[in-house]
C-alpha cells in the first residue's frame, strides 16, 4: 500500500508528481458551474405535458440521484481525500467534493421550480422507504468505511460511472423527445463532471492496484466483480421499480450494462456485459458523450458547452494596427 | 468470491436472463433511427441513410397517422375557413379555379423533405395543427401555397412564382412569415425589432410594454440602453438616486418570460450598451458564471456596441473614460446614443460639466473575451463601421437579437399619461434567405431575387404594428427588408471548394456583389410600379449616387478560373460597370422602394427545413448536434455530405475565425446592413486569441460579432467510442 500523506506541505503546483493531477484540476476548475445558470424555469410548460406517473417518475428518480451524490460529497470524496499520495490529488479531490455537492443542490432547484413541494416530499419520504435505493446506498457506504482503499475507490468509481447512469437515462430520454430540454443541460453538466470524476479515481485506483502483490491484486480484482454483481442485481430491481410502470425497464438495463463495462474500463478491468452498446437506444447512446459540442439554441437554453475560460492578457502586437 | 469459469466477458448467471431477452433488437423508433447519425457504423463510415429512415419512418410512424384527412382541396378549405383555421380574406382574393391550379402546380413538384430534423422541425414548429394540438392539418405543400397567396396579395402569377421558388428551396422566408401566414390565429409576420429607451420613465415604462407587446406578437425585441443614465446618476438634480440600467435589464427579463407567442416561440430579448457607458463592468457582470442571483441574467441577451476610439486607446495601452449619459444629453442636447463617441472623446474628456471615470481599455476587451468564454456573450457592433457604410442619414447605435439589423432611428418624446409627444423611428425588420446553391441553380437568377424583394416588400406592406407606434411610424415610411443568403459551405463542399479558400472568398465576393445588384434593381422596380421611395431617400446616398460609386469606378471580375467557371456554368451574367451606371441612373431618377435591402441572419431553424447549411458560416460539424426547447436532442447531416466529400466539411472550429472573418469581409462589402457572424473556438483558446479575433474582425471591416461558441473536447479517456461528433 502507498505511503498516506501525514505531513501538512504546503502544496506547489510546480512540482507535480504526477501531470495527471494538473491536468483534470484544470479540467474541472474550468468546468466550473453553478445551477443557478440553467434556464430551469423555461421548462415548466414541457412538464405539465408530462403525465402524473412520468412526472412521479423523474422526481424519484432525482431524488435518487440527489441521495447519491449527498454521499458522494460528504462521505465518498472526503474518504478519498485521506487517501491521497500526493498533495495535488488531495486539491483535485476537495474540488469533486464540492462539485458533488453542487450536483446535489442542482436536484433541488428542479424540484423548486418544476415540482408541488408535496410531490417532492412525497418523492424523499419513498427514497427512504425503497429497499434497493437504501441497499445501494448501504453497499457503498460499506465499502468506504471498510480499511482497504483501493476498495474505497472501487466503490467510488462504481457511483460515479455506473449507479448515477440508471437517474442520468430519464432526462437524457426526455431530451432526445424535446421534453425538459433544460433540465438535460443540467444534468450534462453534471454528466461531464461526473466523467471525469469516475475516470480519474479508477486512474489512481489503476496506479494503486500496480504496487501490489500479484495475489493481492487478484484479490482485489475478485472482490470488485463481486461488488459489481451485488450492485448489478440490486440496480435491476431499482431500476424496475422505477421504470416498470413506464415500459422503459429494458432500454434502462440496456444502458446499465453499459455503463458497468465503462466503470470497469475505469478501474482497468475487462468488460462484464458483452454486446453492451449494441443493444443500446441509439438516441442515448449518441447523447451520452461528454464533450460538449451540442449546438443549442440560445433562445431555449443556455446550453452545456460554456467553461470558464484561460485569460490572458493581450501584448502590443496583437494591436499593431 | 466468484467461481473461477466465469471469465469477466461473461454475462452473470443470476441476471442473464434479462440481458437475453435483449438479444435481438427492437424495431428503432425515428429517433433512434437519427441518432445513428452521431455513430459510425461497424466499418467506420457515416450512417447517413439511417437518418432518410428516420425521415420515412417519421411519416410512417407518425405524421401521416396524425393527419386529418379531406376529400377534396374545396372541403379542406371550407373546413379550415370555417373553422377559424384559415384567414377568409387570403382565400377571398382569388377564385378557386386559380387556388386549385396553384395547389395542384405545388402538389406535382413532389416534395421531399431531406433530413429528419427538416421534416421533424417543420411538423413541430410551422404546420398547422388542430386547436387541441394533436393532429396536423397541413402538409408542407399546403403551407407554401398560403404563404404564397398571402405575400401575392391577388397578384396571381406573383403566387406562382412564389410557390416556385419556395419549394425548389430557392427562397425561404423567416420564421414569422413562414409560420404565420393564412392562419386566423397568428402572430404576426415581421421577426424582428429594435427599440431605443430615453433617459426617462415614460420610455422606460413604454420599453416594458413593448417588450410584453411585440413578444406576444413573435419575434424578438432588442433594447438600447446606451441613454439611460448610470447607476448613482442624480435624479431632479438630487445626487446618486439612480440606480443605473441592471434594474431595467431585469424587468425586460421577466417581461420576455412572461409572453410568448401562443407558446409557438419564447419571447427573446437582447440589450445594448455603449463601451463607454458607466455601467459597462456591471453590465458585463450580469453574465458571470458566479454572479449573484439578484444581478443574474439568464435568458435576455447582451450586446456592447464598441467604437474606433475604444480599440485606439487599447492599442495605445491608454485608460479609457466612460462618461455619464445624463451629463452628455445636458450639455450636447441630444442622448448618449446619438453622439459619435470617437467624434466627441476628446472634448468629453476635457469638459467639466461631464461625469466620467475611467477604465484600463485592454482590461474591458479581456473582460468581453472573458464572458463570451463562459456564456457567449456579449454580441458586438462596431459603431463606426456600421456608419461609414451605411447609405441612409442617420445614426446606426445599435443592433437586434441576431446582430443583423443595422438601421438608423431617432427618439420619441412622451406625455405623462404615455402618449406619445412625438413619434420618433423604431426599427422593425422582415427577413427571408436564399439558399445560395440553388439560386446558382435557379433557371432565372435575377427573377430569384426579385421575387425575394417583392415578398420580403409585400410583408413589410402588410404589417402594421399599432401596439408599438414608433415601429408603425417608422415601417409606413421605410419598408426595410432584410433578403438574407444561407447555405455558402454546401454549396462550396458540394462544388469541391474549401469554405475561406481563395476560391471560396472570390465566389463569396462575386455572389454578393451580384446579389446586391439584383436586390437594388428590384426595389427601384417596386418604386417605379408603387411611384413611391422610401421617406428620406433625398438624404441617402443612393439618391445623390454616391452608393453606385465603388461599382461604376471599379470592375467587380471573377479572379479565380474555377468561380468564372461556376457562374458561366450556372449562366448567370456577372454585372458590368455599364449595367451598374445604368442602375445608378434609374434609382437616381425613380428612387428605391426599401431603406435597407439585405441583411444576412443565422437561419436557424428555416435551414434546416429548407436543406442549407447556416448562414454564410463553416458547418459546426459533419453531423451537427442540435439542442432546441421544443425538438430535444436531433442530429442533422450537413447537406450534400458523402462518404466521398468529406473533406470539404471541415467544421467551423478546425477552419478557426480568420477565414470565417475573411468570407464574411468579402460578403460584408456588398450587403448594406449587417451580417450575424459567430466566432468558434476550441477550448485550448485563451481570451487573448477571441481578443485578436475580435481586432481581425475590426481591421477586415466586420460590423457586428454575434456568438462566441466553444467546443471543449472530451478529456482523453472518458470519451464515447464510435461517435461522429467526437472525433475532433
Amino acid at each position: 500500500m502507498t505511503a498516506r500523506l501525514n505531513r501538512v506541505d504546503a502544496i506547489n503546483w510546480n512540482r507535480l508528481q504526477d501531470e495527471k493531477d494538473l491536468e483534470v484540476w484544470n479540467r474541472l476548475t474550468s468546468n466550473f458551474w453553478l445551477p443557478e445558470k440553467i434556464p430551469l424555469s423555461n421548462d415548466v410548460p414541457s412538464w405539465s405535458t408530462l403525465t402524473e406517473q412520468e412526472q412521479q417518475l423523474t422526481i424519484r428518480v432525482f431524488t435518487g440521484l440527489t441521495l447519491l451524490d449527498t454521499i458522494q460529497g460528504t462521505i465518498g470524496a472526503p474518504v478519498l481525500i485521506n487517501d491521497a499520495v500526493t498533495p495535488h490529488e488531495e486539491a483535485v479531490l476537495t474540488n469533486i467534493s464540492f462539485m458533488e455537492s453542487v450536483h446535489a443542490r442542482s436536484y433541488s432547484s428542479i424540484f423548486s421550480t418544476l415540482c408541488a413541494t408535496r410531490d417532492v416530499d412525497d418523492a424523499y419520504r419513498w427514497s427512504e422507504l425503497n429497499p434497493h435505493l437504501q441497499k445501494k446506498a448501504d453497499l457503498i457506504l460499506e465499502h468506504y468505511d471498510t480499511q482497504d482503499p483501493l476498495m474505497r475507490k472501487v466503490a467510488c468509481v462504481f457511483l460515479e460511472s455506473f449507479l448515477f447512469y440508471s437517474g442520468f437515462y430519464l432526462p437524457m430520454y426526455w431530451s432526445s423527445r424535446g421534453k425538459l430540454t433544460n433540465t438535460a443541460d443540467l444534468i450534462r453538466l453534471i454528466i461531464r463532471d461526473e466523467a471525469v470524476h469516475g475516470y480519474y479515481v479508477g486512474y489512481k485506483f489503476q496506479l494503486a492496484l500496480e504496487q501490489e502483490t500479484p495475489e493481492r491484486q487478484k484479490e482485489i480484482k475478485d472482490t470488485t466483480y463481486d461488488l459489481l454483481l451485488d450492485l448489478y442485481d440490486n440496480e435491476v430491481h431499482y431500476t424496475e421499480s422505477l421504470y416498470d410502470d413506464v415500459g422503459l425497464t429494458e432500454d434502462v438495463k440496456a444502458f446499465l450494462h453499459y455503463n458497468a463495462n465503462k466503470a470497469l474500463m475505469n478501474l482497468g478491468f475487462e468488460p462484464l456485459f458483452p454486446n453492451a452498446t449494441e443493444s443500446l437506444d441509439p438516441a442515448i447512446l449518441a447523447a451520452l458523450s461528454p464533450g460538449a459540442e451540442e449546438n443549442h439554441d440560445f433562445f431555449s437554453g443556455s446550453g452545456s458547452s460554456y467553461v470558464i475560460g484561460r485569460t490572458e492578457k493581450t501584448e502590443d502586437e496583437d494591436w499593431a494596427f | 468470491m466468484l467461481d473461477d469459469t466465469l471469465t469477466p466477458t461473461d454475462a452473470p448467471q443470476e441476471s442473464a436472463t434479462a440481458s437475453a431477452e435483449k438479444a435481438q433488437p427492437k424495431e428503432l423508433d425515428f429517433h433512434a433511427l437519427n441518432a445513428m447519425l452521431n455513430l459510425y457504423d461497424a466499418d467506420g463510415r457515416l450512417q447517413l441513410s439511417a437518418d432518410k429512415e428516420a425521415a420515412r419512418q417519421y411519416f410512417l410512424q407518425h405524421v401521416n397517422q396524425n393527419t386529418v384527412f379531406f376529400h377534396t382541396l374545396d372541403e379542406k378549405l371550407d373546413y379550415l375557413v370555417e373553422e377559424g383555421y384559415y384567414e377568409s380574406e387570403v382565400l377571398e382574393q382569388y377564385d378557386a379555379a386559380f387556388i386549385k391550379s396553384l395547389f395542384d402546380q405545388a402538389y406535382a413538384v413532389k416534395f421531399r423533405f431531406q433530413s429528419f430534423l427538416g421534416a421533424f422541425k417543420y411538423y413541430t414548429s410551422y404546420t398547422l395543427k388542430t386547436f387541441d394540438g394533436r393532429r396536423y392539418l397541413e402538409r408542407f405543400e399546403d403551407r407554401v401555397c398560403m404563404v404564397a397567396l398571402s405575400l401575392a396579395r391577388g397578384d396571381e402569377s406573383l403566387a406562382r412564382t412564389l410557390v416556385e421558388e419556395i419549394l425548389h428551396g430557392r427562397f425561404q422566408p423567416a420564421t414569422p412569415t413562414f409560420l404565420n401566414c393564412g392562419k386566423k390565429q397568428r402572430g404576426e409576420l415581421v421577426s424582428c425589432f429594435l427599440l431605443r429607451i430615453e433617459d426617462n420613465m415614460e420610455s422606460i415604462g413604454r420599453a416594458i410594454n413593448s417588450a410584453l407587446q411585440l413578444s406576444k406578437r413573435g419575434g424578438g425585441v432588442a433594447f438600447s440602453l446606451s441613454n439611460v443614465r448610470e447607476s448613482g446618476a442624480p435624479i431632479k438634480r438630487i445626487a446618486n438616486q439612480s440606480s443605473g440600467v441592471i434594474p431595467i435589464m431585469k424587468m425586460l427579463e421577466d417581461a420576455f418570460s412572461y409572453a410568448n407567442q401562443l407558446g409557438a416561440r419564447q419571447g427573446a430579448g437582447a440589450v445594448y450598451l455603449n463601451a463607454h457607458h458607466p455601467d459597462i463592468l456591471r453590465f458585463l457582470d450580469t453574465k458571470r458564471e458566479n454572479a449573484d442571483e439578484k444581478i443574474r441574467i439568464k435568458t435576455l441577451s447582451l450586446g456592447v456596441v464598441i467604437p474606433d476610439v475604444t480599440f485606439e486607446l487599447a492599442r495605445r495601452n491608454e485608460p479609457m473614460y466612460l462618461f455619464s449619459p445624463y451629463d452628455v444629453e445636458k450639455v450636447y442636447g441630444v442622448p448618449f446614443g446619438d453622439i459619435s463617441v470617437t467624434d466627441k472623446y476628446q472634448e468629453m474628456v476635457d469638459d467639466s460639466r461631464i461625469r466620467k471615470s475611467k477604465v484600463d481599455a485592454r482590461e474591458l476587451f479581456q473582460t468581453l473575451a472573458e464572458l463570451q468564454f463562459e456564456s457567449g456573450y456579449p454580441y458586438v457592433l462596431f459603431e463606426d463601421t456600421a456608419n461609414r457604410d451605411n447609405p441612409i442619414a442617420g445614426r446606426i447605435n445599435m443592433s437586434n437579437l441576431c446582430s443583423e439589423i443595422l438601421q438608423v432611428n431617432t427618439p420619441s418624446e412622451y406625455d405623462d399619461n404615455l402618449d406619445y409627444r412625438r413619434t420618433g423611428e423604431d426599427i422593425s425588420c422582415n427577413l427571408g434567405s436564399l439558399n445560395i446553391a440553388r439560386v446558382m441553380d435557379s433557371p432565372d437568377f435575377g427573377t430569384s431575387v426579385e421575387t425575394a424583394i417583392r415578398a420580403l416588400s409585400a410583408v413589410s406592406e402588410m404589417s402594421d404594428i399599432r401596439s408599438v407606434p414608433s415601429i408603425a411610424e417608422a415601417n409606413a415610411r421605410s419598408h426595410a427588408i432584410g433578403l438574407g443568403q444561407m447555405n455558402l459551405h454546401g454549396y462550396l463542399a458540394r462544388e469541391h471548394i474549401h469554405y475561406g479558400s481563395e476560391e471560396g472568398l472570390d465566389f463569396t465576393n462575386l455572389y454578393f456583389y451580384t446579389i446586391t445588384y439584383h436586390a437594388v434593381r428590384a426595389s427601384n422596380k417596386l418604386a417605379m410600379e408603387r411611384g413611391e421611395s422610401f421617406a428620406g431617400f433625398e438624404d441617402s446616398a443612393y439618391a445623390s449616387g454616391r452608393y453606385f460609386d465603388k461599382y461604376t469606378e471599379q470592375t467587380w471580375l471573377p479572379r479565380t478560373q474555377r468561380v468564372r467557371e461556376l457562374f458561366e456554368k450556372s449562366g448567370i451574367h456577372i454585372p458590368t460597370q455599364q449595367d451598374w451606371r445604368e442602375l445608378r441612373d434609374s434609382v437616381m431618377q425613380h428612387g428605391l422602394f426599401n431603406r435597407n435591402l439585405q441583411a444576412v441572419p443565422p437561419t436557424g431553424s428555416i435551414s434546416y427545413i429548407n436543406h442549407a447549411t447556416s448562414s454564410i458560416h463553416p458547418v459546426v460539424s459533419k453531423i451537427e448536434i442540435r439542442k432546441e426547447g421544443k425538438l430535444g436532442r436531433v442530429y442533422y447531416p450537413a447537406p450534400y455530405l458523402s462518404d466521398a466529400n468529406q473533406d470539404y466539411y471541415r467544421d467551423a472550429y478546425e477552419i478557426g475565425p480568420e477565414k470565417i472573418i475573411d468570407t464574411y469581409a468579402e460578403a460584408t462589402q456588398h450587403v448594406d446592413q449587417g451580417l450575424s457572424l459567430t466566432l468558434f473556438f476550441r477550448d485550448t483558446a485563451t481570451t487573448r486569441d477571441i481578443n485578436r479575433a475580435q481586432i481581425y474582425a475590426w481591421r477586415k471591416g466586420i460590423k457586428t460579432i454575434y456568438y462566441v461558441r466553444l467546443r471543449q473536447a472530451a478529456l482523453e479517456g472518458t470519451e464515447v467510442e464510435g461517435c461522429v461528433s467526437c472525433t475532433l
